[in-house]
């Protein structure tokens, strides 16, 4: 199907803006100290590399099918050869794609419930296009109770489309000009410099952050404010003008969750320096772990910035339906939701849909005493499943009670520390059958780290989690043979 | 464009200005004559001589062009210089006054902060300034004078019953004809099947159910040759995304797309403001003159010269965009026109986006409405591109839905990628197979009601209008009539357009304002006749409560000036 770049001996070998290097001009600038040793501690995205020349695409065309080729190849060799317990037992098992598929039938039952299945005129006609108003009260509700805000939240505040993606790409066009940025802690959903950039223009500066626990870490991989201005000095001194900041809470793909204070200082941090904050809280209600006391932005008594601090959800995570393409934005800022807004035609959702969701979100009882608790209980299992695995391999990796992922650490098992080894690794994987997602796709710093998904079946969990032990530990002879052969450019990291 | 004076000094002044235009305009002309019969000459020259000789001759050829092009270049800016800054003062303030009625119309202008800070009144311009980006306020002015009327009747809409003094919607194009049976259709059971795969991420180019449908339906209504394939199409959340998506994979950052103008403001809007595209207008006009037979007509000379002069300005222009059936003229494309527009755009190696979405609207059956994707042979078929979907011939815009058909397998994979930012919910795409796939109900029980629905409402607003003696298109497709009410303007400009327009609004009933498809000249409306009969009914004597109210208006105005001198 592909006809641009793998066939073409110069295609790059690594995603545009998920390379490290490919901004490496300016990338040696940034580091603070000029040793070698010392990790850098931002750096700048660059998804313009060369392309190959084609007849009829524009440089842009080039680029979003260059993105389609190679970030989704994993996933379409997936797709090409489906795990089916009966029709076909040997196909490859998902533990990449970040979906939930442990509550369909829970899901489908509730959508097939006489209330879902309401059609009215005015569903079928053009909307408002920040959303029907009964779906933005029905949102303002919702929110306002389960993120537990002080004052009610208002509709009038609520911008709801066709999904997170979206979101970030009308943002990105709405709150920076062509070529300006948004800080991004790194390692983080990857996809996300596609979603800022191909309509927006829109880049990301890496804020690097080390597994290594040293001096005022008290975890791997944690944010700090002198982190974030840090590499807010650093683009500046490229030159790149920051406009604001994004944060993942819960964070994709650590499984991290800020505690209040920390936000607060982060949000701080933002206000000094002006720049808005865009919170992607898609994973909000998927924290299994209720001890952890996860506490969103909209909980918070103050927010020091209201007017620059823009919130996301979405169903395709909390309800483990991103089938539904339904997101949503709340801001206090109306010029914000508006901008947002008009740029809604091009990211619309079906009348009906809204219904549904609508009428979803309104049924507390079922969320509350069905949905929630049961989904909790199996993501918490599968969770106890899939690390119990990993201890039993010897593996070392972050032990986390939200999301639907375990960030893992592979590091001894490639025979370098490069990303070449890392891919080499996760084509193994492939090869034998489960797709993974490797830490390059997420932008991480150090090579060896993967994602593994959790929240499926018990039994896709168990066959797959096989085929990883197979690959870890049959591996030593495997590690000779000579690099594959393939020009396929491999990417694990799907969603 | 006329310029009409408003004060007696001013007609002074326009006197003036009519002088050093016309010369413009010959000077230009003259360029035009020396450049074709250059280009001719190039071509016999090519046929005559070989290639040495011919690189020689080029050469001075080049420098003798350039020197004459220069001399009557700096004659041109000299007259604009002299005197046609008197030309411009007066048009300024009205430009800025224009964009700030409800038309689509703001996209295109370069921004002006005073203007736009103007608009927004509110107290919150200073702080929109430092939030958003300058693109973010664009968008959010162009909203705001754009949508702003169409909130107020989202908020307000008139029903017969609960709110009789609601407004009436006859400016957007949408069908509500056959609500009634689409909700009926929607409601059985087979259209409320829910699968796991539903709910998961899909493949972004569509469900491969889906596009399998799409491209069965649209062989079948567009008569293809062959069967079209599904690979080559992709379903994303409406037209206007798939617009956007295919004029990004198209266009580096400020390239161009010709558009023939009057044009729909829709794709105006995504094109200026998120994909950084130029729309450069081909003008048509309402006056038949030489080789045109109808009004409005579109020949593939306007076309070629719109192309030359895009050239000259050093546009770097990538494609055309036709609407076939016409948004908001009604016409229909016949197969030789659409022929000469493709092979014109083949010559110039354009690529051609053909919208048409508006296929299932031709309620005469006798008129032919012939698809591109009809043709036995396309002129340039890895550069042209179909756009269709659901919103109009099925009247269910809200659903979502537009899809595109390519035999480019390379465009059509790149506009794929963008399904995560246009998707379509896989319950939404299910139901639309369903729908696309029930051929019995459509051609036995939709079409017809649809079609005998559309015609009587036609023939009650053509009627209403031949009565009030208002000129307009006859046309047999499309959603909407294209009507001329110049009659009800004076002077003839935008601005008392604008104000028409607000008169309408003020008798709660929205139509669409030329200057939104930016019709060059004022004084043209485009009004829908898709409704309910009590609602065109109620619609049509508001529409005339306003007109007549109009004319009071212009009666009065005129007395006051003419006994004022």
């Amino acid at each position: 199907m592909c006809t641009l770049s793998k066939k073409e001996s110069r295609a790059p070998t690594t995603c545009p803006g998920l390379d490290p290097n490919s901004g490496d001009g300016l990338e040696r600038e940034c580091s603070r100290k000029p040793e070698q040793k010392l990790p850098e501690h931002c750096g700048v995205g660059d998804p313009t590399p060369e392309f190959s020349v084609s007849s009829h695409l524009s440089s842009r065309g080039r680029m979003s099918k260059w993105f389609w080729d190679s970030a989704e190849e994993g996933y379409r060799t997936y797709h090409m050869d489906e795990y089916d317990e009966d029709k076909n037992p040997n196909g490859i098992i998902n533990l990449g794609t970040s979906e939930n598929k442990l509550c369909f039938d829970l899901l489908s039952s509730r959508l097939s419930q006489g209330d879902m299945l309401q059609v009215r005129p005015s569903l079928l006609q053009y909307p408002d296009w920040r959303g029907h108003l009964f779906l933005r009260e029905e949102v303002a509700r919702f929110l306002s109770f389960y993120c537990k805000s002080h004052a009610p939240l208002k509709p009038e505040n609520v911008v709801v489309l066709n999904g997170c993606s979206s979101l970030f790409s009308a943002l990105a066009t709405v709150l920076c000009e062509v070529g300006e940025a948004f800080l991004i802690p790194a390692p983080y959903y990857g996809a996300i410099t596609q979603h800022v950039y191909l309509y927006g223009n829109v880049r990301l500066v890496y804020v690097y952050l080390n597994s290594e626990v040293t001096e005022l870490d008290t975890r791997p991989f944690q944010l700090t404010v002198e982190k974030l201005e840090v590499a807010l000095k650093g683009a500046n001194a490229k030159g790149v003008k920051v406009k604001g900041l994004i944060l993942i809470n819960p964070q994709n793909p650590l499984g991290d969750i800020y505690s209040p204070e920390e936000l607060k200082e982060y949000l701080e941090f933002a206000k000094r320096h002006e720049l808005h904050v865009v919170m992607d809280e898609v994973y909000m209600l998927s924290v299994f772990e209720e001890s952890l006391g996860y506490r969103s932005v909209l909980s918070l008594e103050r927010l020091p910035d209201p007017q620059r601090t823009h919130v996301m959800w979405a169903t395709s995570k909390d309800f483990g339906m991103s089938g539904l393409r339904f997101g949503t934005l709340y801001t206090e800022n109306q010029d914000v939701a508006t901008a947002v807004a008009s740029l809604c035609r091009y990211h619309g959702l079906s009348g009906l849909v809204q219904h549904q969701v609508a009428q979803l979100l309104q049924d507390r009882d079922w969320i509350n005493q069905v949905y929630l608790p049961e989904n909790h209980a199996r993501l918490k299992a599968a969770h106890a499943y899939v690390s119990g695995e990993l201890r039993g391999l010897g593996i070392p990796f972050l032990n986390r009670g939200a999301g639907f992922f375990i960030w893992a650490d592979l590091r001894k098992h490639l025979p370098k520390a490069t990303f070449e080894e890392e891919r080499l690794l996760w084509r193994r994987f492939l090869d034998n059958k489960v797709l993974v997602s490797f830490g390059e796709a997420f932008e991480c710093k150090e090579p060896g780290w993967f994602r593994l998904v959790f929240s499926d079946k018990a039994h896709r969990l168990r066959l797959g989690m096989q085929r990883v032990r197979k690959v870890l530990t049959g591996a030593p002879q495997m590690l000779e043979d000579p690099p594959s052969s393939q020009t396929q450019e491999p990417t694990g990291q799907h969603n | 464009m006329s310029h009409q004076p408003n004060s007696l000094q001013m007609k002074g002044q326009d006197l003036k200005t009519q002088k050093p235009h016309s010369q413009v305009m010959e000077l230009i002309l003259h360029l035009r004559q020396i450049i074709d019969e250059y280009s001719r000459q190039l071509k016999i020259r090519h046929l005559q001589k070989d290639l040495e000789q011919e690189k020689q001759q080029h050469g001075q050829d080049i420098k003798d062009q350039e020197v004459i092009f220069v001399q009557l270049l700096g004659e041109v800016v000299n007259f604009l210089q002299a005197g046609a800054t008197s030309i411009l003062e007066p048009q300024l303030p009205r430009l800025s006054l224009d964009s700030r009625g409800g038309d689509g119309q703001q996209a295109q202008l370069p921004r002006k902060p005073d203007q736009l800070s103007d608009q927004l009144s509110d107290s919150k311009t200073a702080v929109l300034s430092c939030d958003l980006s300058n693109r973010g306020i664009d968008i959010s002015a162009s909203y705001k004078s754009s949508f702003k009327d169409f909130i107020a009747y989202i908020g307000d809409k008139y029903q017969e019953d609960k709110n009789a003094l609601g407004f009436i919607n006859l400016g957007l194009s949408e069908n509500k004809l056959c609500i009634d049976l689409l909700t009926e259709r929607l409601s059985q059971s087979d259209m409320n099947y829910i699968d796991d795969d539903l709910l998961q991420y899909p493949d972004w180019s569509g469900h491969a159910f889906l596009r399998k449908e799409v491209a069965q339906f649209l062989t079948h209504y567009c008569k293809a040759p062959e069967q079209l394939d599904p690979e080559n199409v992709v379903v994303l959340s409406g037209c206007c995304a798939i617009f956007s998506a295919l004029t990004l994979v198209l266009c580096n950052p400020g390239d161009a797309f010709l558009t023939v103008t009057p044009f729909y403001s829709g794709f105006t809007f995504t094109s200026s403001l998120y994909v950084n595209v130029e729309l450069i207008p081909v003008y048509l006009d309402s006056e038949i003159t030489g080789a045109n037979t109808q009004p409005f007509q579109l020949t593939v000379d306007k076309l070629e010269k719109a192309l030359l002069e895009a050239g000259f300005k050093g546009k770097k222009v990538r494609g055309l965009v036709l609407i076939n059936p016409n948004n908001p003229l009604g016409d229909i494309y016949s197969r030789d026109s659409l022929k000469e527009y493709l092979e014109f755009a083949k010559r110039n190696n354009l690529h051609v986006i053909i919208d048409e979405i508006y296929m299932g609207t031709v309620f005469d059956e006798s008129i032919p409405f012939h698809s591109v994707l009809s043709m036995e042979s396309l002129p340039d078929p890895n550069r042209t591109h179909v756009i269709w979907g659901t919103s109009k011939g099925f009247g269910i815009s809200g659903f979502r839905f537009g899809t595109l058909y390519t035999h480019n397998k390379e465009v059509a994979s790149a506009v794929g990628a963008f399904g995560f930012l246009h998707g379509i919910s896989g319950i939404t795409q299910h139901k639309l197979c369903r729908l696309l796939q029930d051929r019995e109900w459509i051609d036995n029980v939709y079409l017809p009601t649809n079609r005998s629905r559309m015609q009587e409402a036609h023939k009650y607003i053509t009627n209403m209008l031949k009565t009030l003696k208002i000129p307009f298109l006859n046309r047999d497709s499309g959603l909407y009539i294209w009507i001329n009410l110049k009659e009800y303007l004076d002077p003839c400009t935008f601005e008392e357009e604008q104000q028409l327009y607000r008169r309408f609004l003020d008798h709660k009933l929205l139509l669409a304002p030329g200057k939104a498809y930016k019709c060059k000249e004022p004084g043209w409306f485009r009004i829908t006749f898709a409704d309910k009969p009590q609602r065109l009914e109620v619609a049509m004597n508001r529409f005339s409560q306003a007109l007549s109210e109009q004319k009071q208006y212009l009666a009065e105005k005129h007395e006051a000036h003419t006994g004022g001198i």
